[in-house]
């Protein structure tokens, strides 16, 4: 796979630090909020990811972000709902990474 | 006071504890020094258990820490212009003999003087919204805390992005009333 650095060292740390208290507060909260820590840090990620407009996949983070904004705080009001994003999310994300692969092996074969 | 004037402050009371809603989107526009101060010193007035006042409050305008703190923070869930740290000191509370960790009132003042807060800061047309899920550890860290002070709740304020909520939550369920919550003389009678 084809490689660019998207995140500082700074932003890099920032998210690892997020991760370990997300960790540390799960031990307290509602039993389903450390799903919603993932989904959220997933998009805190992409968020520091799309500050340096990676080239590849930059299209597809800021429509993905948007929606992963829009349909975590359903876990809210809306567990099905919620659920079913939860659901479908890594597919989404694996397709793009399966698109990506693809067209790197393509360039290389070519 | 007269009675008037009583009515009338009542009714000014319950217009802002009424219509106040937890914001968690900002415009990034700061929140002015006076404007801070303002809503801090509400919480200076709120109950506080046997007056103790174990409580500080600590007020972080500057965008890296406050960046900082959300990394420490999962349930900051937005980019404030400002927070109030509610600390407990452990000095204050030896003080007064208190079993920090057993005696709840530590956390009721907690919650009382961020109430005042979240009401002085609507009236006076700041967003806020209290966050309780971050690493007390982490959040410690990130400030440089003393021992002594531990952080139990972040307020985070900020201009409202007008139409943010409207726009985020149009599959909000509807809100309970009053008399959902309310029992008369025994649990489960909803009417006098």
């Amino acid at each position: 796979m084809q490689s660019a650095m998207v995140l500082t060292e700074d932003e890099a740390l920032e998210i690892l630090t997020f991760l370990l208290c997300a960790a540390d507060i799960s031990l307290v909260e509602p039993t389903h909020y450390p799903i919603f820590r993932l989904i959220d840090g997933a998009s805190r990620l992409m968020g520091l990811m799309l500050a340096h407009d990676p080239p590849r996949s930059g299209d597809f983070l800021r429509a993905f972000k948007a929606e992963v904004d829009e349909r975590k705080v359903t876990m809210m009001w809306d567990m099905d709902a919620f659920e079913a994003f939860v659901r479908e999310a890594p597919g989404r994300i694996a397709a793009e990474v399966k698109r990506l692969h693809d067209a790197t092996a393509a360039k290389a074969s070519a | 006071m007269s009675a008037t004037i009583d009515a009338a402050a009542a009714e000014a009371v319950e217009r802002i504890m009424k219509s106040r809603r937890v914001v968690r989107a900002y415009t990034g526009e700061p929140v002015a020094d006076d404007v801070l101060r303002r809503i801090v010193e509400t919480a200076r007035w709120a109950a506080s258990a046997g007056n103790r006042h174990l409580h500080k409050f600590l007020i972080v305008r500057d965008p890296e820490t406050i960046r900082l703190v959300r990394a420490a923070s999962p349930g900051m869930l937005a980019d404030p212009a400002a927070l109030v740290v509610i600390l407990v000191d452990s000095d204050v509370a030896a003080q007064h003999n208190m079993q920090l960790g057993r005696d709840r009132s530590t956390q009721m003042d907690v919650g009382t003087s961020a109430m005042n807060m979240l009401n002085m800061a609507h009236a006076l047309g700041i967003g806020a919204c209290p966050v309780t899920s971050f690493s007390h550890a982490g959040v410690a860290a990130m400030l440089a805390l003393p021992a002594n002070l531990e952080p139990h709740l972040i307020l985070m304020l900020g201009q409202p992005l007008p139409g943010a909520r409207a726009a985020r939550y149009p599959n909000a369920p509807k809100p309970l009333t009053a008399r959902d919550l309310t029992y008369w003389e025994e649990a489960g009678r909803h009417d006098p």
